[in-house]
């Protein structure tokens, strides 16, 4: 984040575009993953189709490669065209993932929160309603 | 004709054969006229639904909807107004699952309980409705179907349910939630 604006990985799941904060991946890699736990495949995004990329995310046990189906680029979008997730939507969705909307070509584009995303999709932390005191966008 | 809310409120009351007493109309004390209510009504689903007025905002036609990954069938979306990020909710998906459909340009009511704003998904929008305080009763102390109701309206075309938004906001998590 710097001079107002915010760069942003676009990503595909599937049929849908997503948005990243480009400082939360470390690289970009192939789906080959050297280890198969590393991998992270079905998340509250959906499962990609293809798998052909890799979001690269730190994470406390090391690294986790968070599998899509493409990566569209990077992008700097201004503060200004943030807007967090409705009260009502962030009440209701099972997952604390989605931390809000970037504003793209007048497109309302998910921002995905990948450390989270990356920790809902552990083996035994499957997507939970949020917490109460969690903070929005 | 499917059964309304109220229908299905009314019925499991008999059903448990709840002693509970009918909504009976509020008669004022003599000499004090109270005013009447505002309402704002929709049709859903074949059944008339209403929020206090002063909560509807607006009435908006919908954009295009952006999907939300993991979300519930009653949660349709969120499009942009002006600027601002507004959820959808599909009311007959989430009182009676039964899914309204979403035709470009569908109207919407854009409903404000603070803290949550959404713009609910109607097949057509009544409007503002006056009501005599005499003719709102209480909700059926029914569960399920009643868990939303605030009240009910009884005027000359049948029954309004007058619903709660927090309680629709909270029986939406729980629904939400994976079993």
């Amino acid at each position: 984040m710097s001079d107002g604006s915010r760069q942003l990985v676009l990503f595909q799941v599937g049929a849908r575009v997503f948005a990243a904060v480009a400082a939360d991946v470390r690289r970009i890699a192939g789906s080959l993953v050297e280890r198969e736990e590393e991998a992270v495949a079905e998340t509250a995004l959906g499962r990609p189709w293809d798998a052909r990329r890799g979001l690269v995310v730190g994470a406390p046990e090391g690294e986790r490669t968070v599998l899509v189906d493409g990566v569209l680029g990077l992008r700097a979008v201004p503060d200004s065209e943030f807007q967090s997730l409705p009260r009502f939507a962030s009440d209701i969705l099972p997952t604390a993932a989605l931390a809000g909307f970037a504003i793209l070509d007048e497109v309302p584009t998910l921002v995905v929160d990948l450390p989270t995303l990356v920790r809902e999709g552990e083996p035994g932390r499957g997507a939970g309603p949020r917490e109460e005191t969690r903070h929005h966008a | 004709m499917p059964l309304s809310i109220i229908d299905r409120a009314m019925a499991m009351r008999e059903e448990r054969g709840s002693g509970a007493p009918d909504p009976a109309p509020r008669v004022p004390a003599a000499g004090v006229a109270e005013p009447d209510a505002w309402y704002f009504a929709v049709r859903v689903a074949g059944g008339r639904y209403a929020f206090a007025a002063h909560l509807v905002t607006e009435v908006v036609r919908l954009g295009p909807l952006t999907r939300l990954p993991s979300a519930p069938p009653f949660l349709l979306g969120v499009f942009t107004h002006r600027g601002e990020i507004l959820p959808v909710l599909d009311l007959g998906e989430l009182l009676l699952r039964r899914a309204s459909p979403t035709r470009p340009g569908a109207r919407a009511a854009v409903v404000h309980a603070d803290p949550w704003r959404v713009a609910v998904l109607s097949d057509e929008i009544e409007g503002l409705i006056r009501v005599p305080r005499r003719r709102i009763g209480p909700a059926p102390a029914a569960q399920g179907a009643a868990e939303f109701l605030q009240a009910v309206i009884a005027d000359d075309m049948g029954d309004i349910a007058v619903l709660e938004m927090p309680r629709v906001v909270s029986v939406a998590r729980t629904r939400s939630v994976p079993a």
